[in-house]
């Protein structure tokens, strides 16, 4: 309609244009418009009073000549003090005061809660064994919502899982200040839920989680068990989902594995992207060395940092390591040199053979005789598998003294007997010398656990 | 018409007037001054259309009538007759001015081709002190854009608040907000809380009138409907419209917190700026502020002519920080303020410097930074 009478208009106007002075028709005709033209009446806009009066006084009969002429009927002309804005920038937004200004100013407040603002993609060495972890995270930090959601990332300690999701919540915190983002770890979470619980006051609780464009929780392992918290966290989930939020979680295992935890809420962990980060590379582990060491000062020689990064596989590790070596060295008054380096580390070797988690057991294991982790865990009993299988459950028992029941959990939820008849069958088959060889072997792997883990 | 008057009463009010007249028009009737002559007094009226100025000075009626003259060369005549008193009467040939021993015919149009200014002056909403006139608005008034095309930005938000009207101009470079202004002020107390946004020629325009005409308070009658907003002091009247845009949210871009503050004279900061103005306008006015613990370095750079340095005392709070301006806004804040030490207050070289009046705490003045690659 509004385009009828524009074009309407222009019309009248082309032909009033012929009818009067050149002047009158800039000053007094240019500035209006029609709004509106109805049973009879037209109203025409006017910028005011004065021109309006103008018009009424000298050029009421020209104007509703000419819009007779087109209505065909006995047109009345009304008049409106109205400026109508024609071809006029109304966007202030280009304005610099008012357009990126509000970014700056939400910028101001800081680093987001829980969250360190010095991890970020940029403080992030990345490497063969955590590059695909790494282009995800950048691409959901890019496109929260969108790219993948959720975006599972798992991996051993101190392979940088932390570090990667904060680096996502810095990177769009950055990107829009104005996103609602929450960084927790399940842990927390599940303490809000009680404390929400026991306060009477589970509304604030769920208005604070569902209300947000990027949640974010870490090592979800820590659910297993927890049912309230798993309850909240799934019906959280759902909405987050539906509204377009983007959601991040990590854990030291794949969903699938993480022991009780609800079924529906393991398939919507899995659900967007999973991905894993392999422990460090030795390549890698020095890059951490070198930009950890940047931190405190330090400009750390190459070869100091492939001595220390021989000594420790993940980056916690490598960071004591580092300390204790620049300690030493500021203690002694002494520069850092390799041989330092190799000196102070070397005790720590004893101690660092001692412990050994699970699953990589399982995963030495599986390397040793070629067969996939999943098969080890799966239901399968071909004659090969189960020999590996039982080895499996063999050392884990020994090495690891884990009850009978946990290590039928470890290994796909089987039931204790088996275990127990397994470990039975290994000891009886340990008499044979080849046999106990081929233990040996395995458990050499160990040694240099880092060794057969990396070619995996 | 025929008529009488004392020609320095005339002359005083002639020039306030003749701001409504704008050379530019194209229409002849809007280049001529309407006077009317009626009983005890004569009406001098001048419009363009967009603004509309009456005035009213005394004289002595015998035949009552009206008509048009051509305003500019009535207005450098009148400047220039020495007699003290002058006779105006139509004839013939036109409207003829007589004083002791001259003459002057000018040329007429017909009254009734020039505009009505206004029908009604529409309800009185409020009625302004007039000395806070000049003191308040002139510290908003020249942040507007003169940018017409933008109307948002090119007029002044009056608002009402709680405790007294808040006034508010931005041409999207830079603010100007005073709280609390506007005192002695009274609204008429039935009307809805005032909110209009005014076209600074307006405003600028009453500051003049206020100036010119002397006192008295001025009355403000506004109508929605009509668009239009009058101002009216003692036989003075100001006819414009309002403006029917959106004015932005200011509130949003004011900064809620510092990291640094620093103190000063704005005299000296004026004078520094000013020197420093010399290069910078070689150079789009970029103008660097350097602040200190206990000074703040004026820098300007033009590298064809030279550069300057100045350092102003200041006492600085916060941590130290360097920030460039545009030096013909900073040149207009400090001139149109009226406090003898202001504070300057800045988040980093790239969000806005908040400037106060440390008399004046409901005054700030927001600018923003210029970009400025590495050291000028």
């Amino acid at each position: 309609m509004d385009e009828e009478n524009n074009i309407l208009w222009k019309k009248i106007l082309g032909e009033i244009e012929t009818e009067v002075s050149r002047g009158i028709f800039i000053t007094l005709f240019k500035p209006t418009a029609l709004l509106s033209i109805e049973k009879g009446i037209a109203s025409i806009a006017a910028p005011s009073t004065m021109v309006i009066d103008l018009l009424q006084k000298r050029h009421y009969q020209v104007i509703k000549k000419t819009v007779d002429k087109y209505t065909k009927i006995d047109t009345k002309i009304i008049f409106v003090p109205k400026i109508i804005n024609k071809g006029i920038r109304e966007d202030i937004g280009v304005s610099p005061l008012f357009a990126p200004v509000e970014k700056k100013q939400t910028l101001i407040i800081g680093h987001l809660p829980r969250v360190r603002a010095d991890y970020t993609f940029q403080t992030l060495a990345v490497s063969s064994s955590n590059q695909l972890a790494f282009v995800s995270a950048t691409t959901v930090a890019k496109k929260p919502g969108v790219a993948y959601n959720p975006l599972f990332i798992y991996g051993p300690v101190g392979v940088g899982k932390t570090h990667l999701m904060q680096a996502i919540a810095n990177e769009v915190y950055k990107n829009d200040p104005d996103k609602k983002i929450i960084y927790t770890t399940s842990e927390e979470f599940t303490n809000e839920v009680v404390e929400a619980i026991r306060n009477n006051d589970t509304a604030r609780m769920k208005r604070k989680f569902r209300n947000v464009d990027l949640l974010i929780v870490d090592d979800v392992q820590f659910f297993a068990g927890k049912d309230r918290a798993q309850e909240e966290l799934f019906h959280t989930f759902n909405i987050l989902i539906d509204a377009g939020a983007q959601i991040v979680l990590s854990s030291d295992r794949p969903p699938s594995e993480i022991k009780k935890l609800e079924k529906r809420l393991s398939s919507r962990f899995a659900g967007g992207l999973t991905v894993d980060i392999e422990a460090a590379d030795f390549e890698l582990r020095c890059a951490i060395l070198l930009i950890k060491a940047r931190r405190h000062n330090i400009d750390l020689s190459i070869e100091t940092a492939k001595k220390i990064a021989e000594r420790a596989h993940d980056s916690r590790e490598l960071e004591g390591l580092l300390l204790k070596t620049i300690t030493i060295a500021a203690n002694r008054g002494v520069e850092i040199t390799p041989e330092l380096a190799e000196n102070t580390l070397s005790q720590n070797i004893d101690e660092e053979k001692k412990f050994f988690r699970p699953d990589e057991i399982i995963r030495n294991v599986c390397v040793f005789y070629n067969i996939k982790e999943t098969l080890i865990k799966g239901p399968k009993r071909d004659s090969g598998l189960v020999k590996a299988r039982q080895i499996a459950m063999y050392i884990l028992k020994q090495d690891l003294a884990l009850s009978f029941v946990e290590i039928g959990n470890i290994l796909g939820g089987r039931d204790h007997t088996t275990i127990m008849h397994g470990v039975k069958k290994i000891e009886g088959l340990l008499l044979n010398k080849n046999f106990s060889e081929e233990i040996l072997g395995i458990k050499a792997l160990f040694g240099n656990s880092e060794g057969g883990l990396k070619k995996w | 018409m025929k008529t009488s008057l004392i020609t320095e009463n005339l002359q005083k009010k002639i020039l306030f007037v003749s701001h409504a007249i704008s050379t530019r028009n194209q229409l002849p009737i809007l280049l001529n001054f309407l006077i009317e002559a009626g009983e005890g007094k004569i009406t001098i009226s001048a419009t363009d259309l967009e603004i509309g100025i009456t005035a009213d000075i005394p004289a002595k009626t015998e035949k009552e009538g009206s008509i048009t003259v051509p305003a500019k060369t009535f207005t450098e005549i009148l400047g220039n007759t020495s007699s003290s008193k002058i006779n105006m009467e139509t004839t013939q040939e036109g409207l003829a001015l007589t004083g002791e021993g001259e003459k002057t015919v000018f040329q007429t149009i017909p009254t009734d081709e020039f505009p009505k200014l206004y029908k009604d002056k529409g309800k009185q909403i409020m009625v302004l002190k007039d000395e806070a006139i000049k003191k308040d608005f002139s510290k908003v008034v020249f942040a507007a854009s003169l940018d017409s095309e933008r109307p948002a930005l090119s007029g002044v938000m009056i608002k009402e608040e709680k405790d007294g009207f808040l006034l508010v101009a931005t041409d999207g470079y830079r603010l100007s907000l005073k709280k609390q202004a506007l005192q002695g002020s009274k609204k008429t107390k039935t009307e809805e809380m005032v909110s209009m946004l005014v076209p600074a020629r307006i405003i600028r325009e009453l500051i003049q009138m206020e100036k010119d005409s002397g006192d008295g308070d001025i009355r403000v009658y506004a109508s929605k409907e009509k668009n239009q907003i009058i101002f009216s002091q003692d036989d003075t009247v100001l006819i414009g419209r309002l403006i029917e845009a959106e004015f932005p949210d200011y509130e949003k871009i004011i900064p809620t917190d510092f990291s640094t503050k620093t103190i000063f004279e704005r005299d000296s900061l004026q004078k520094a700026i000013k020197a420093g103005y010399v290069f910078a306008r070689q150079t789009a006015g970029i103008i660097k502020m350097s602040i200190k613990k206990n000074k703040i370095s004026v820098s300007a750079n033009a590298p064809s002519v030279g550069k300057n340095l100045i350092e102003v005392e200041a006492k600085t709070t916060g941590e130290e920080n360097e920030i460039a301006f545009n030096a013909r806004y900073l040149l207009d804040f400090l001139s149109n303020s009226t406090s003898e030490t202001v504070s300057f207050e800045m988040n980093g070289p790239l969000n806005p410097g908040v400037f106060r009046e440390v008399d004046d705490p409901s005054f700030m003045h927001l600018i923003m930074p210029i970009r400025v690659q590495e050291a000028a």
